[in-house]
């Protein structure tokens, strides 16, 4: 595995495992568990789950696997970060599907909600 | 062998459905999950839904932000954008357009041999409005 693999295996890994334990869903999968959430084989995940373990963002347990502190840490920001330009406006100001768009009225609105906020 | 309602559903209804749920109201994964099989989702498959919701997510059809948690880790709330209202609103009318040719399709065999009726389920609104 190439280390930009290894990188973007790791986010991938930890985002989906702080979303499934932070939705109740599993809070230490087994890797086969984990593989079919990610929908990719087993085998191929198996030696990465090893390898974030080594690194001290996994611990394993019996052929389960949960988050390090270290492990939510990241999961936890790598998720924010992947997503932050969809939810943060843009220019300062409201973003493209801020409702003062659909009528003149919420425009004026919107416009005076911003102007009060500056 | 009995006959699996998901099976006939139209590929990627997953997409159009999940639209739907966050077009009532923004939800968590676990709700939309327990939501979604108001819309003949019956097997739970929590990986298809976070697969679904990244895409969606990453095609700018719905966003979500941390909510903070007291009793654990933060969760991300989703809600749809208005680029998912207007997908939302494509997939409602190509689903009218489908459900025409359907139901000229089962009136036409049922000519030759009856179908069971099938069972009411509930709806999303009245899981949602829980």
């Amino acid at each position: 595995m190439s280390e930009l693999e290894a990188l973007q295996v790791r986010e991938e890994v930890l985002q989906a495992m702080y979303w499934m334990s932070a939705e109740g869903l599993a809070e230490r999968p087994a890797a086969a568990e984990l593989a079919g959430f990610l929908a990719v084989p087993a085998q191929i995940l198996g030696p990465f789950l090893v390898r974030f373990a080594e690194e001290g963002y996994l611990e394993q347990e019996g052929g389960r696997f949960r988050l390090t502190p270290k492990g939510v840490e990241l999961g936890k920001r790598s998720f924010a970060d992947e997503f932050a330009e969809l939810t943060r406006p843009t220019h300062g100001e409201c973003d493209e599907d801020c409702w003062c768009h659909s009528s003149p009225e919420e425009a004026a609105r919107c416009l005076e909600d911003r102007a009060r906020a500056h | 062998m009995p006959t699996d309602p998901a099976a006939a559903l139209p590929k990627n209804f997953l997409r159009p459905c999940l639209l739907l749920l966050l077009r009532e109201d923004p939800a968590h994964g676990y709700d939309l999950l327990e939501r979604v099989q108001s819309l003949g989702f019956e097997g739970s498959d929590p990986g298809g839904l976070y697969r679904a919701l990244r895409a969606l997510e990453k095609e700018k059809l719905v966003r979500s932000v941390w909510e903070p948690s007291q009793n654990g880790p933060d969760r991300r709330i989703y809600e749809i954008t208005r680029a998912g209202m207007e997908e939302l609103h494509r997939s409602a009318e190509a689903i009218a357009a489908g459900q025409d040719a359907l139901a000229s399709f089962l009136s036409r065999y049922q000519e030759f041999v009856a179908l069971p009726q099938p069972s009411r389920s509930t709806t999303g609104r009245e899981t949602a409005s829980r």
